[in-house]
């Protein structure tokens, strides 16, 4: 059942911590006021309550809470000035509620292997202590501030409040024990070269959005879903050397309730219902190749067609036939075009991981990017940006897209590279030496701190050909760098992007379908095993033109905050130079004996 | 944690009703002429044993296909309200090659084969598929696994005169398909009741801002199981398993931890406890978290002496430092050791006292009218169950094993269990710990009841003129209550305490007498077990304070009760 995809950018093909039984309750068509309300009033009396309690050092702490209940954020040395007493107030505290909704199912060679649906209710409660600029986060204890509790199903309030509390506690209890550590490194160490706070200032928002539509999931729906996946899954018997399929939907509904000791106080819908088709075959020398094909929509109403589906699926299936027997790659340092989802896939990798802010900071991040803002990374006729705002892009759906983001922050298009120069970076809340706002992309999966994130990555070109131009320029820079041919990357997967600085700069996305293209006009050629390497910063400085249409990249992305969906979203694009080696991956035959017949075991046990 | 069981007045001392398994295989047989997923199972076996092999390499000499049908479900409360609904259906096919020969072959102490996720339709083609790819898949590592422990074992003087495999006769045994009969809305409710009665009922009402957990929750499993081998066993059996717990539990004001956690544990639905033993189960533990706030803390000096373990207790016990001794696993490879663990040269050797006996008989499906969750006819390796004496009057007399032998038991006696998708492993199904008469007293001795091994711990307490302690229920290898008792028969739950020195030595030489009243203690764990054990009196026993450190109390108050 192992896919072999490396950490990021990893296609997720199960949910995550989830599967329940009863049928959920239909999402309310308000908000839900009653959990809304007990997060508040329990948000309040724990700021009211935290750091003021009769304790013997509570009477040194010159920041009581307002006669209203109300917090303002205290003198910023407050905390400080009365450690080690026992109780210092904290200066944030923030509840977040995932409320959802989901349903998964798979199957393999014309069967179900797996299908789950459920309710779920998390919350994450953040505790800050000390002061923004410097808290208990800093350095390596940033998930210090995080505590995850499942919280009831209904909307019992007395028995949501006890919960909050329970979790405030801990989650107090552990803020208060990275707090000190803190205080204590800070005085050992020598001093930081980024001396930025830990927490930015950013003005409390309040927007109580629509809840997420129902997931419209009954009986009959998942049924005729299940009967649909068992077909899919059931083409790939007509494919001998296809080792192992699924064919995975799934589809979530989820509400975020947030608020803050600011005052923030937003409730965030998001849906999504997405069907992922993955095959395995293995070469004669033991190669293991793959491919993934996926579907994106808002609801599971508005996936493609069985027709669609199951089309893609044998194009899919015979592609991975014809992998097995092409040529093995040969090591390659020449000019390649990367198709528009290729592309895409490439510039969340290799741009924007080191794009986002957390990676400006701390000690053991590459900091790739960080003294390079104001100048050129890229060439000038490419632009980047993030827009979280779009839904769709040229009527396809995106899944990127987010109101607001997992601090209650509201989602901002943000322009990362603009002309080729490098303007600004992915932030959070947690600032760094050239920015000390967010700008809406703090993101996290349930039970993760937030750090700046992708949601849509868009680039765009000012120097753009044809498909048709830009394959005859591709031809062109091969002739004149004499080499016999150059590559086409037709799709690309996944791959990891290390950005710590213990680790060489190095990107390696999978690419799964290349070609090579001759310069004596002779047709093009599929061949496999084919893996890139190089540098990263070299790679982006090498793009030569592009075509005139962007494609798009949906998918589940994985880093530090944990599992979240992205898109990305870029047109093909001429390398001048791209080094490839050869992949290895994998050296066991294939199967001894050929698949089981097709009239399988009608005999019955006697 | 076992969850466990207590049946408040068996009748009869170790009553055993045994079941035999003739309608079940009649049954069976009739229901396997339509059993679709044995048959796809076997014709794929058969197709690959016909033509597994690499050229110039050895084909497999044993192949074993396993399929795990597991059905679960999950229903979990805290502080009154459902945080957690999880219903699962889940098939594993576990594939075994063995290559070489039933002396010496690729076998290994991690257990051989490889497992893939099967299909949940009774698909046959599907799942012939899932076979197909696993067999390929465990061929290949035992032809690997097979050089490479050649080679290793090229690193010993002495070889191991122990077979790697026992052989087995073929076995047909069709048992009744079993599936989960749980009321789960009435379930369900039981447990948000429970979870909640911490802030409703008005016998713990006046400590309900001290819980700072309250949770129940209720877990049902059943699990059906296939199996075929080259050696021509075809096999369906399978169990379902009930749980229902309570956990709640805070801080003493030194912020000691302290909780209850305990619940009732069945092989059948009806035979859980009712919903209102189960209610006051919940008032039970929550008072009794409230005692043991307020209980004084143990001695701070240490102490030795007599303690007397409960049966719930003495079931802990025993489990945790006596089962896994007498589970024969093999040894490391090179070694001449005959198991694994404290009792591999004990073979005939005194382990226990002489007054006591254990036996572990799996064929014991029922005991004082309810069955037992270990229970089971043939085990997972195609072996009828045998009961068997482990230990005769104190001496150590067979180990349990599975079809991997040890050195003088070459031979499995059914006890070869596994969990869903894991390898099988000796494992004990149903051990019964029983006293037996000690020489030079009349045979016609009574059993003792716990009256009569109270005195006798009284009678300690007085002739050596001090307290006493006795627990009656463990966490883990913790006393969760220990009572210190006077010898006037007066006692005081104290909170805080360790045993000290309580271990295979112990168990050997410091029992002095063992109780008449079987403790039944059903564990629903991976691999489903039952474990009957009387009250123990040990004549010295460590008691001392535990050092653990103490959290911090709450730092604000809970919610207000609404009322």
């Amino acid at each position: 059942m192992k896919l072999h995809l490396p950490a990021l950018f990893l296609l997720s093909t199960s949910l995550p911590a989830l599967a329940a039984a009863t049928p959920p309750p239909k999402a309310p068509a308000k908000p839900d006021s009653v959990l809304l309300d007990t997060m508040q009033a329990e948000l309040d009396r724990a700021m009211s309550s935290l750091g003021t309690t009769a304790q013997p050092a509570a009477k040194a702490n010159p920041a009581p809470p307002a006669a209203d209940g109300n917090i303002k954020p205290g003198p910023l040395d407050d905390a400080l000035a009365t450690l080690p007493q026992p109780s210092p107030r904290p200066y944030f505290l923030s509840y977040s509620v995932a409320d959802a909704d989901q349903i998964s199912m798979a199957a393999s060679f014309g069967a179900l292997t797996t299908s789950r649906s459920g309710r779920v209710r998390t919350a994450d409660v953040e505790v800050r202590l000390g002061s923004p600029e410097q808290d208990n986060t800093h350095g390596d204890h940033r998930n210090s501030a995080l505590a995850t509790i499942a919280m009831p199903l209904t909307d019992d309030r007395a028995a949501l409040a006890r919960s909050l509390w329970f979790a405030t506690n801990r989650g107090y209890a552990r803020a208060l024990d990275a707090f000190l550590k803190v205080k204590t490194e800070q005085q050992v160490r020598a001093r930081e070269e980024d001396v930025s706070a830990d927490f930015s200032k950013e003005p409390a928002a309040t927007a109580v959005l629509p809840p997420s539509p129902p997931l419209d999931a009954p009986a009959k729906v998942r049924d005729a879903w299940a009967d649909r996946l068992r077909e899919t899954s059931s083409l790939f018997k007509q494919f001998p050397d296809v080792l192992f399929n699924t064919v995975n939907l799934e589809a979530s509904t989820e509400t975020d309730y947030f608020v803050s000791s600011e005052g923030s106080r937003v409730a965030t819908p998001s849906h999504v219902a997405r069907l992922i088709v993955v095959a395995r075959a293995r070469a004669a020398d033991g190669m293991d190749l793959f491919r993934v094909e996926t579907f994106e929509a808002d609801t599971l109403a508005h996936l493609p067609d069985q027709k669609t589906v199951n089309d893609k699926t044998l194009a899919m299936a015979k592609n991975l036939e014809a992998l097995r027997t092409a040529p093995v790659t040969e090591p390659f340092n020449g000019p390649a075009i990367l198709s528009g989802r290729a592309s895409a896939v490439f510039f969340h990798e290799v741009l924007g991981h080191r794009l986002e802010g957390q990676r400006q900071r701390g000690d053991e991040e590459g900091q790739t990017f960080t003294k390079l803002l104001g100048k050129p990374i890229l060439p000038t006729f490419l632009s980047v940006a993030d827009d979280p705002t779009l839904s769709t892009f040229e009527g396809h759906p995106l899944s990127g897209h987010y109101s607001y983001d997992d601090e209650g922050q509201p989602a901002h298009r943000v322009d990362l590279i603009k002309n080729g120069v490098l303007e600004t970076f992915l932030m959070s809340r947690q600032p760094i030496a050239s920015f000390s706002t967010s700008n809406g992309h703090g993101r996290a999966e349930t039970g993760h701190m937030p750090t700046g994130r992708q949601g849509n990555l868009i680039v765009t070109s000012t120097k753009t050909v044809t498909d048709k131009q830009l394959r005859q320029l591709l031809i062109d820079e091969a002739k004149k760098q004499g080499r016999p041919y150059g590559l086409y990357f037709e799709d690309i997967s996944s791959g990891f992007a290390v950005t710590n600085r213990r680790s060489p700069q190095a990107f390696s996305v999978v690419p799964l379908v290349v070609y090579r293209v001759f310069v004596d006009g002779r047709p093009d050629e599929l061949v496999r095993g084919v893996s890139i390497v190089g540098t990263p910063q070299a790679a982006l400085n090498r793009i030569l033109a592009t075509d005139d249409h962007q494609d798009i990249f949906n998918g589940i992305c994985g880093a530090e905050s944990g599992q979240i969906p992205v898109s990305a979203v870029a047109p093909a694009m001429l390398v001048s130079e791209i080094e490839t080696q050869r992949l290895s991956q994998g050296n066991n035959r294939p199967p001894i004996l050929s698949p089981p017949p097709a009239d399988a075991s009608s005999k019955e046990v006697r | 944690m076992a969850l466990r069981t207590r049946y408040p007045k068996p009748s009869v001392m170790l009553a055993m009703t045994l079941v035999f398994g003739t309608t079940y295989v009649t049954q069976g047989q009739r229901l396997g002429n339509h059993d679709t997923i044995l048959a796809a199972m076997q014709a794929e076996l058969h197709r690959e044993q016909a033509g597994l092999q690499l050229p110039g390499m050895q084909r497999p000499y044993f192949l074993e296909y396993r399929l795990d049908d597991i059905t679960s479900y999950e229903a979990l409360a805290n502080f009154g309200a459902l945080t957690r609904e999880v219903d699962s259906h889940q098939r594993f096919v576990r594939v075994a090659v063995r290559i070489g020969s039933y002396t010496a072959d690729n076998s290994s102490a991690r257990g051989e084969g490889s497992v893939l996720l099967a299909p949940t339709d009774d698909n046959p083609q599907a799942l012939r598929y899932a076979l197909w790819i696993a067999t390929d898949e465990a061929y290949k590592n035992a032809l690997r696994q097979l050089s490479a422990k050649q080679a290793a074992l090229k690193n010993f003087e002495s070889q191991s005169p122990v077979h790697d495999f026992a052989e087995a006769k073929p076995v047909t045994h069709l048992e009744p398909l079993r599936s989960i009969t749980i009321d789960r809305g009435a379930w369900k409710q039981r447990i948000v009741e429970a979870s909640g009665l911490y802030q409703t009922d008005p016998a713990v009402h006046s400590f309900s801002d001290k819980v700072q957990f309250s949770t129940a929750n209720l877990r049902a499993v059943a699990l059906n199981r296939y199996l075929v081998n080259s050696e021509g066993t075809t096999l369906r059996t399978g169990y379902t398993g009930y749980a229902a717990n309570i956990s709640v539990g805070g801080q003493a004001d030194d912020g000691m931890r302290l909780g209850r956690d305990n619940g009732s544990v069945a092989a059948r639905a009806d035979e859980l406890e009712s919903a209102a033993a189960f209610h006051q189960r919940a008032i039970d533990d929550l008072k009794s978290f409230n005692d043991l706030r307020n209980a004084p803390l143990a001695a701070a000096d240490d102490y030795h002496g007599p303690v007397l373990f409960s049966g719930d207790a003495s079931s802990d016990v025993f489990n945790r430092l006596f089962v896994p001794n007498v589970e024969g696993d093999r040894p490391d490879l090179g070694t001449a050791a005959r198991t694994q663990g404290a009792y591999t040269s004990s073979l005939h050797a005194r382990v226990l006292p002489a007054l006591l006996s254990v036996t572990d008989d799996p064929l014991i499906a029922t005991f004082a009218g309810k069955h037992l969750l270990g229970a089971y006819e043939v085990d997972d390796e195609g072996v009828a169950a045998v009961p068997t004496d482990v230990v005769v009057a104190g001496k150590l007399q067979n180990f349990l094993v599975g079809r991997e032998p040890i050195r003088d038991f070459p031979d499995s006696n059914g006890h070869g269990r596994a969990a869903a998708g894991q390898p099988p492993r000796s494992h004990s199904g149903v051990i019964v710990f029983k006293p037996v008469p000690v020489s030079g007293l009349p045979a016609t001795q009574k059993p003792l009841s716990d009256a009569d091994m109270t005195a006798h711990l009284l009678a300690l307490a007085k002739e050596q003129n001090r307290d006493v302690y006795s627990v009656e229920t463990m966490a883990g290898e913790v006393p969760r209550l220990l009572y210190l008792t006077h010898p006037d028969g007066s006692r005081q739950l104290v909170r805080g305490a360790i045993f000290d020195e309580l271990d295979n030595r112990s168990l050997r030489s410091s029992i002095v007498a063992a109780g008449g009243t079987p403790y039944i203690n059903n564990a629903l764990g991976v691999i489903p077990q039952t474990t009957i054990t009387p009250a123990l009196l040990f004549d010295d026993i460590g008691v001392k304070r535990a050092n653990d450190e103490q959290g911090k109390l709450p730092y604000y108050p809970p919610p207000p009760i609404e009322k």
